[in-house]
């Protein structure tokens, strides 16, 4: 029976390097059962962050705990955290499976079960190649089979989904659900895309330049989905429509907060209304992403 | 198997799963025997020993049948300990230079059992290099130095000579560890250990020599003079001052252990990322 999940809490976690804050004042909490995605742009302290997590940098003030205990205080960490953090982390001159085997002489993890997880990340053959010449896939997929190791109860994973192809993304996908939703473990993923882990992840943490700027579920992130209708009088429509909110668009559209496009449809045809165009809006995310993390991003910002 | 063990056991294992390993062992074992067989032929020529020019600055060449044997079955020792040299800073210096070392303190969050495992491996690697080391300069040197008339074995001496030939090993491999560490660019770190453990220290060291306190209390002490004074070879001049094989060996091991733990405090307080 596989281990089930542990919760991490980020508390005040500041990172400063000389002047700049990499990490500014974090506070959250990822919770077991379900797939969190770490977001924010290139440069936002998403690494620096996970790094503070794993006991590889040394917060500047605060902490991360992972039930309730720093990584280095834990006596067994493959057992309760794996982290795949950057797809080049293995020697070109040395196989794959051979790199695993260093990391499971470490812990006291047996060959065989170096074995099993090739075989699960389905890359037997490639991992007694040497790593020199294997793709970012391949990589990618062997530094899953490493966080898998211990069977830790929480997987910390860095950009997995980078250089991966759309079959691997979507078994990739499948994988972490199956993880968490069904093993119970804690799943944080990290991205610069937001569309990327859209449909895997249930919770969000949304970070720009080091601080904390929209966290909770992936369903409230958008806000509720709606209906956009062109017309010929949009303020008549809304008046039609009565108790559903409306709002008037730019571009002479109508913003209707309902999914009803029936009802939407038989309002216009009692106002004599004509519709050139009605359709369900979804809650436009890839927007939402940039404007949450616009004009936040230091790294394209002018030089000070 | 307690982690210590275990650390041990994951850092042997880095060392033998790249070619690294065999291409040093070719090297280490074919300097060993060459440089047996061409110093053997050397030290049991009159005309070399007697006049002048065997040292590199004109002094007569000084050196009993003990020390003649020595400094056959210690030959190749000279290219042996650059090549511990260079395990020693590929042993930490690769995995910087690959990000492995991420991998290995997730491992094990604990940062001096890991440099503590590395130093064991390095000392179980030199042991075995030294041996195959020995081998060499021992099967190739005794015969040469029997065909020419001279003692194969002249003391005991002789085997303590071989026994710490191991030691040296062991104790440049940490030197090569902390400066692994201290310079973490491997190419650089490569470029400058080998640098200044082949040329500038032994420049430097006959440079301080000119000085007469240098001479005595400075000179003697660097780690290449240091090295020769273990294995007690054949003497450059009669005025090289020299000190005993143990203090060499104390003077060595300090060297070692300043280099790995100034290293090793170094790692722990230090951001990976």
């Amino acid at each position: 029976m596989p281990s089930a999940g542990v919760s991490v809490e980020f508390a005040g976690l500041t990172k400063r390097f000389g002047s700049l804050t990499a990490v500014d004042d974090l506070t959250f909490t990822v919770e077991p059962g379900r797939v969190t995605g770490f977001l924010g742009p290139n440069g936002a302290g998403k690494t620096t962050t996970m790094r503070m997590l794993l006991g590889l940098v040394r917060p500047t003030a605060g902490t991360a705990t992972i039930g309730g205990r720093a990584y280095a205080e834990l006596d067994d960490p493959l057992a309760v955290v794996g982290a795949a953090l950057e797809a080049t982390d293995v020697h070109p001159g040395r196989t794959g499976r051979d790199h695993l085997r260093t990391i499971a002489a470490a812990a006291g993890i047996p060959d065989a079960r170096v074995d099993e997880l090739l075989e699960l990340t389905g890359i037997p053959a490639f991992a007694r190649k040497r790593a020199g010449g294997y793709s970012t896939g391949m990589k990618q997929r062997l530094a899953l089979a490493q966080s898998l190791l211990g069977d830790p109860r929480l997987l910390v994973l860095d950009e997995p989904a980078n250089g991966l192809d759309p079959e691997g993304i979507r078994w990739l996908r499948g994988f972490l659900r199956h993880l968490s939703h069904d093993q119970g473990k804690t799943v944080l993923v990290s991205s610069h895309l937001l569309q990327e882990v859209e449909q895997t992840v249930d919770d969000v943490v949304i970070i720009a330049n080091g601080t904390l700027v929209r966290q909770g579920p992936m369903a409230d992130l958008g806000g509720e989905p709606g209906a956009v209708v062109r017309t010929s009088d949009p303020a008549a429509l809304a008046r039609e429509l009565g108790e559903v909110t409306c709002e008037p668009q730019d571009d002479g559209t109508l913003l209707v907060h309902s999914t009803d496009l029936q009802a939407i449809g038989d309002a216009a045809l009692a106002a004599g209304l004509p519709v050139w165009e009605l359709r369900r809006r979804e809650a436009d995310l890839e927007a939402l992403f940039f404007e949450l993390t616009e004009g936040r991003n230091r790294n394209l910002g002018e030089a000070v | 198997m307690t982690a210590l063990t275990r650390a041990v056991r994951s850092e042997l294992l880095k060392f033998f799963t790249t070619r690294l390993w065999w291409g040093l062992a070719i090297g280490v074992f074919a300097s060993a025997a060459l440089f047996a067989l061409l110093f053997g032929i050397l030290y049991t020529s009159q005309s070399f020993l007697e006049q002048s020019g065997g040292g590199p600055f004109g002094g007569q060449v000084v050196a009993d049948d003990v020390q003649i044997a020595n400094t056959v079955y210690t030959a190749g020792l000279g290219v042996g300990y650059l090549l511990m040299l260079v395990i020693g800073v590929i042993q930490i210096g690769a995995e910087y230079r690959h990000r492995t070392v991420t991998s290995t303190f997730l491992t094990q969050p604990h940062r001096p059992r890991v440099m503590l495992g590395k130093v064991l491996a390095l000392v179980l690697i030199a042991a075995a290099y030294g041996a195959l080391s020995l081998v060499g300069s021992v099967l190739v040197g005794s015969v040469t130095l029997r065909s020419r008339g001279a003692e194969a074995f002249p003391s005991a001496e002789v085997v303590r000579t071989l026994a710490l030939s191991l030691l040296v090993l062991g104790l440049w491999a940490l030197i090569g560890l902390g400066a692994g560490i201290l310079i973490r660019n491997q190419v650089a770190a490569l470029l400058i250990t080998v640098g200044v453990a082949w040329i500038v220290e032994p420049l430097a060291g006959l440079a301080i020599s000119a000085w007469d306190f240098g001479q005595h209390h400075i000179a003697p002490y660097l780690p290449s003079a240091a090295t020769q004074a273990v294995l007690n070879g054949a003497q450059a001049s009669a005025d090289d001052v020299r000190l005993s094989w143990w203090g060499g060996a104390i003077a060595l091991a300090a060297w070692a252990a300043a280099f790995a733990l100034t290293g090793i405090v170094r790692v722990v307080r230090q951001d990976i990322s």
